[in-house]
């Protein structure tokens, strides 16, 4: 099959490289044409051209014979013309060309020469025939001076009759000096041969290289490997006809014009060679360059291809790219219509729930209402309903609350409020929330604490407290009755040094969750709906907002979980590590340096020393017999620790015994220890709830040193009766209920319907006439902020100091800060709860007093 | 899409420019030719060699043309090599044209032959070498017998040495031991030509002569009382015919007994003569200069093993060494130049260059190179200072070339005492002259 589908593509393939090899043999077939017939017609230039050069150069010699010869012929008619020919001979003074002149009167055989010597002719051949201007010619010897010469003879006549004859000696240095210098640019070598001999007598000084034979024509043939009988033979009939012979012979490897070139008929001649390159200098350029052209068009061509190809790939991975994207988009398109169809079915769903679960509460509060203004006059049922109303509305507010806060968190107005805060302070919260929940359906709840290295943080408590209560209540929710909870806070290796690592675990043995749940259980307005859960009143949110607090805070929550077996919720943080405490300080004021500790269990054995770690104070962790022992040795302890639930009474009061008076002695007992109050009236003995921590050791001891101090209760949640307030609240029913619930308290209120008519109010007011301002935030006119910071602006002594506490539907940390920041001194949520307020005057008092 | 505009863009501006490039062919009207072409200084220089081109491919250059090289890039000049070679041994020798052309004063450089040196120099047609700047560098003795009449007339490249070149594979095919004396010499030829070997010296019409002179002053040199015995020659106290006879007895016996071809070597150059038989190993000795055991066209890559030793004496092994050498002629046209050549090419840069391209025997006291080990023997006894001169300026009977001479005439025929008598009438002449 899928070599079906290949064929016409191999088939296609081949066909355009037949097309292309085609298309360049045809190519490569004009090229070399073009470059051979290039290559000929150079050839043709090259022996034209040498030719030229050779014919010149016998010219230039010919003429320089003929001018020998013309002179000569002159002196032989001087010397006819002298008186006596003997002496013009004697005293002629040789030349450059010239360098000797010899006579021989007619008849004689002897005669004399310009350098004194007797001269004859038999020294001289002349056989050879070899004549310039008809006058014989010598064969070329070495002469007197040691460079090769050659004689010319002529007859010296007087009056029409032979006197003598003159023989006159030439060098060829002579013509050598009327050569150019060099041929060819000196790569060509050029001889001047003598016809007969066949000796090289001149070569012309920078024409020639050395092996290329100098000595005779055999020495030519020989040095230059000239072997081929044919062209010797052709040579040697030019040699006798006097004609000029040109072929081609490499020599030592390259390609070369060989020459015989008579001169003068044949007396001499030019015997060498001319390389071919030194010819055709330009022509190897034309070739070369033909190539460079050939070879610059196939690169340019390879290129044109590679980038097309290039281009095409590119093209087609771009198209391939945007189909990626496209696909992704339009998955991306489905997978969000499909989350906003979920998001909008959640929605219904909520809102059905929603109206659901709102109407309940409102049918329960305009029923008991209806209720109530029927049954009046029946206190039992009037107490009974306003329960009911109290829990229906509370319920209510809770429900309000979580929409609100998942709304908030969504839209991304959430704000950490990052103060510093002891871990303790968080458990013992969640503690004393959960404990009394628990208690109520009889769960037990236990909390543990291990590795913690570091208990004084930085963080958002409350956000933190939300989580773990969100957490907590949840597992009492969904755990039936006489179920278990565990809360874990569990220090892991730091990351960094300057931040505590904590896992907080929350584990029940109740419902737990199916799979499918697991996986929607973090999403907002999912709720787990079976027969069982059905039960349990919910927004459905709480986990939304405890996911996304978790994810604000940079740490992790994973859940896990199996149906009726339970679920484990696992929180990590991240918590910054409060810089300096000033434990060390107050240890060391109160001279507490050595406490011992009689602990059971090996985590709090570990847990105690490692948490006072820091403190300066050493903890010695023993067994009750080794504590007994210690005491009895006299050891100096300033506070020991004894495990309540572990040593009980017994041991406590022997303890106790063994004591100094002033030591302290703690009683560690979980949150609901019974049996205690016996132990609790021993002196300089009290309790401290588990699990350990410093600052909850810290605050006991506060707390016992500032009562030996007698000082009086803090916090104490104190009266408001006989108070003056004066009340900033727009909203009329409000108002009431606030006039009526303080007037329950026995305190007096005046409402001001805004928040300038509350600074008016005040202005107006005599000093001392209002203990308390009770400030709503959000009021037509001028807002509860504004007017806060108009009052603590007026120029009255009590202007900076009278309390101003917010009162604000808007239950948020961030409010809160708002409030603080406008200047008011607390603040307490909406619906107004007496309690709260009398905590919060009660703690505005204290702080008065200790300021 | 950007990069590939970018890129477009690029190439477009490449290509203009190029083309731009390419079509730029003005031509500036200025004149062509160098001025200072015309003005070639020029240094003509007569040696047996041409010259070679220096971008010729696949050729050696010689040893003195490289130093000629040196001199010509040096001092900006051109040497013009002229030459002749002999065609044939009726041809006029290179000595005697060498000894034309200075007398016509048809040349600046020579490079001369130790008879010539001593013929020109005492017509007085050399010039006095003696304050070139590289003459400091010479050995003393190459002074010596460089000097005539109180003028240094020439200067070697290199010292010449002469020795037999031996077939040692034969010398031990016939057990014989490398001859010492001129008996061992004899004894060793006739166990040669008694296994078949018909003539076991492959000679030539030059260089027999060697063999003469080694037992004629093998004394004189090594004896510690040379120049007495000069200055007794000099004033015919002594006989050179004395000194010669022995040598030339032994020439005799060598050619009576067959061990020389008299007939052959009369008419035989160089090398080209008896080179063939010997590296054929059909002749067991030769004599040759130090330097062909170094050349592959001689005798510098043999099938067999080669040792080359002095010639026989009476004090052993002896070399012997004439000197060739360069001269300037003192009515050279372009004597200035010609002396600058001659700095140059007798530097010790250049003759360093000389001897390592060579590996011979260098005349500069301050050139060391080592020797094939082939040559070991005879350059241990030079080393050693036992050699014998081939020349000597300070004779007044020219040795290297007179003797060649009438050691021919022996070869022709000549008796021992037509011999001697030659050198007593050369004595004689020398005499008068003195006079």
């Amino acid at each position: 099959m899928k070599a079906k589908v290949n064929g016409p593509k191999k088939v296609r393939g081949l066909s355009w490289l037949f097309l292309i090899i085609l298309i360049f043999s045809v190519f490569g077939v004009i090229v070399s044409t073009v470059s051979n017939k290039v290559t000929r017609e150079m050839s043709n230039s090259a022996i034209q051209n040498l030719s030229e050069s050779l014919d010149l150069i016998q010219s230039t010699i010919e003429a320089i014979l003929r001018s020998q010869s013309d002179f000569q012929s002159l002196i032989a008619r001087e010397v006819a013309g002298s008186e006596d020919p003997e002496a013009y001979i004697r005293g002629y003074q040789r030349n450059q060309a010239m360098v000797k002149l010899s006579l021989i009167l007619a008849g004689e055989t002897e005669g004399i020469s310009n350098t004194g010597e007797r001269f004859t002719e038999e020294e001289l051949n002349f056989s050879s025939g070899g004549s310039v201007s008809d006058m014989p010619m010598s064969q070329s010897y070495v002469n007197y001076m040691g460079t090769w010469a050659y004689t010319l003879k002529c007859p010296v006549e007087r009056e029409g009759e032979l006197i003598g004859t003159l023989y006159a000696e030439y060098i060829y240095d002579a013509i050598d000096r009327s050569l150019p210098d060099g041929f060819y640019n000196k790569q060509a070598s050029l001889y001047i041969m003598d016809a007969q001999s066949e000796r090289f007598v001149l070569k012309p000084k920078g024409m020639g290289q050395r092996s290329a034979g100098h000595l005779n024509l055999d020495d030519f043939y020989r040095a230059n490997d000239i072997q081929d009988t044919k062209i010797r033979e052709e040579i040697t009939e030019c040699l006798k006809s006097g004609e000029d012979v040109l072929f081609y012979h490499s020599i030592r490897s390259a390609d070369a014009l060989n020459y015989i070139w008579a001169v003068s008929d044949g007396t001499l001649f030019l015997v060498g060679y001319v390389p071919l390159e030194a010819i055709q200098q330009e022509g190897k350029t034309v070739n070369q360059n033909i190539w460079i052209v050939v070879v610059s068009l196939l690169i340019s061509f390879f290129l044109c291809v590679a980038l097309y190809h290039r281009n095409r790939r590119q093209q087609e991975k771009l198209r391939k790219k945007q189909e990626e994207e496209r696909q992704l988009y339009n998955q991306q398109l489905s997978e969000a219509l499909k989350a906003a169809q979920i998001a909008s079915e959640s929605k219904t769903t909520f809102l059905s729930n929603m109206s659901h679960d709102i109407r309940t509460p409102m049918n329960a509060v305009l029923g008991f209402t209806t209720l109530l203004s029927r049954d009046a006059e029946n206190p039992s049922k009037v107490r009974e309903y306003t329960k009911k109303i109290t829990a229906s509305g509370q319920h209510l507010l809770s429900l309000i609350n979580d929409i609100l806060d998942i709304s908030k968190i969504e839209s991304g107005k959430v704000v950490l409020n990052l103060e510093p805060f002891t871990l303790s302070d968080v458990i013992a919260s969640a503690d004393s929330i959960i404990q009394p929940m628990a208690k109520s359906k009889h769960q037990t709840f236990h909390t543990k604490v291990t590795g913690i290295r570091h208990e004084y943080l930085i963080g958002d408590e409350t956000r933190l407290n939300q989580i773990m209560i969100n957490l907590l209540s949840n597992a009492v929710k969904y755990t039936p009755e006489k179920g278990n909870i565990w809360f874990r806070v569990i220090g892991l290796k730091q990351r960094s040094s300057q931040y505590e690592h904590i896992r907080f675990e929350v584990e029940d043995n109740g419902y737990g969750m199916t799979q499918e749940y697991l996986k929607t259980i973090f999403d907002a307005f999912t709720r787990a709906e079976n027969s069982t859960t059905n039960k349990v009143q919910g927004t459905g949110l709480g986990m939304a907002i405890t996911k996304s607090i978790v994810e604000l805070m940079g740490g992790t929550i994973e859940v896990t979980s199996e149906v009726n077996k339970g679920s484990l919720f696992q929180v990590e943080l991240e918590l910054r590590i409060q810089e300096e405490t000033s434990d060390r300080r107050i240890w060391e004021e109160h001279g507490i340096s050595r406490i011992l500790s009689v602990v059971g269990t090996l985590n709090d054995k570990e847990n105690i020393p490692a948490l006072m770690e820091n403190t300066g104070v050493e903890v010695v962790t023993v067994e009750q017999e080794e504590a007994f022992r210690r005491l009895k040795n006299d050891e100096s302890f300033q506070m020991v620790l004894v495990d309540w639930e572990e040593c009980g009474f017994q041991t406590a009061k022997a303890i106790r015994s063994a004591l100094p008076d002033p030591v302290v002695l703690l009683l560690l007992s979980e949150f609901d220890a019974s049996g205690m109050e016996e132990a609790m009236q021993m002196p300089h003995t009290d309790a401290l709830t588990k699990p350990f921590f410093v600052s909850a050791l810290r605050s006991k001891m506060e707390e016992l040193w500032s009562r030996n101090n007698s000082q009086p209760e803090a916090e104490a949640a104190g009266s408001l009766e006989g108070m003056h307030f004066l009340a900033a609240e727009d909203n009329e029913i409000n108002a009431e209920i606030l006039t009526e619930l303080l007037d329950l308290e026995g305190a007096a209120c005046e409402i001001a319907v805004n928040g300038r008519l509350a600074l008016e109010r005040f202005q107006n007011s005599e000093p001392g006439e209002f203990d308390v301002i009770l400030m709503d935030v959000q009021m037509p006119v001028m807002n509860g902020h504004e007017a806060t910071r108009a009052i603590r602006a007026l120029e009255r002594e009590d202007a900076k100091r009278i309390p101003i506490i917010a009162m604000t539907a808007n239950a948020f940390a961030e409010d809160e800060k708002a409030a603080l920041d406008a200047g008011m001194d607390s603040h307490v949520p909406k619906p107004l709860n007496m309690e709260t307020l009398k905590k919060a005057i009660g703690h505005l008092n204290w702080r008065k007093e200790n300021p | 899409m950007k990069g590939m505009k970018q890129f477009l863009a690029a190439c477009l501006a490449a290509a203009v420019l190029l083309y731009l490039a390419a079509c730029e062919s003005e031509k500036d009207p200025t004149n062509l030719i160098s001025r200072t072409e015309g003005q070639k200084r020029v240094v003509n220089l007569f040696s047996p060699m041409e010259k070679t081109n220096p971008d010729a491919e696949n050729v050696a250059r010689t040893a003195a043309d490289l130093t000629v090289s040196m001199a010509e890039e040096k001092l900006g000049v051109t040497v013009d090599y002229w030459t002749y070679t002999a065609e044939d041994y009726q041809d006029r020798t290179y000595d005697e044209v060498a000894l034309d052309r200075a007398r016509s004063s048809m040349d600046d450089l020579y490079l001369l032959n130790p008879d010539v040196i001593l013929a020109l120099g005492s017509e007085g047609q050399l010039e006095d070498l003696s304050g070139l700047e590289s003459v400091k560098n010479l050995r003393e003795i190459i002074r010596v017998a460089n000097t005539v009449d109180g003028k240094l007339v020439a200067i070697p490249q290199e010292v010449v040495a002469y020795g037999l070149f031996l077939n040692v594979d034969l010398f031990k095919k016939y057990q014989l031991s490398l001859p010492q004396t001129p008996e061992e010499f004899l004894e060793c030829c006739r166990v040669f030509r008694q296994n078949g070997i018909e003539t076991p010296i492959g000679a030539n019409r030059w260089w027999l002569e060697t063999f003469v002179l080694a037992q004629a002053y093998a004394d004189l040199y090594n004896g510690g009382n040379t120049q007495a015995e000069i200055d007794a020659l000099n004033s015919g106290e002594a006989k050179y015919s004395d000194y010669m006879r022995p040598g030339f007895e032994f020439l005799q016996t060598l050619i009576d007994n067959g061990y020389v071809d008299a007939e052959k070597a009369l008419v035989s150059e160089a090398i080209e003569g008896e080179g063939p038989d010997f590296l054929a190993g059909k002749t067991p000795i030769v004599m040759a200069y130090w330097g062909a055991a170094n050349t592959e066209t001689a005798y510098g890559k043999t099938d067999f093993e080669m040792q080359v030793i002095g010639f026989p004496s009476s004090r052993g092994q002896m070399p012997v060494m004439p000197m060739t050498g360069w001269a300037v002629s003192a009515n050279a046209e372009h004597k200035e130049d010609a002396m600058q050549v001659m700095n140059v090419i007798t530097s010790d840069e250049a003759l360093q260059l000389f001897s390592e391209t060579n590996r011979v025997i260098s005349p500069s006291q301050n050139v060391k190179v080592d020797c094939v080990p082939a040559l070991k023997p005879l350059n241990d006894r030079i080393e050693e200072g036992e050699y014998v001169l081939g020349s000597n300026a300070g004779m007044n009977v020219e040795q290297w070339g007179n003797t060649c001479l009438i050691v021919r005439k022996l070869l022709e025929g000549a008796s021992v005492e037509e011999c001697m008598a030659e050198f007593d009438a050369l004595q004689a002449a020398a005499l008068k002259k003195q006079k």
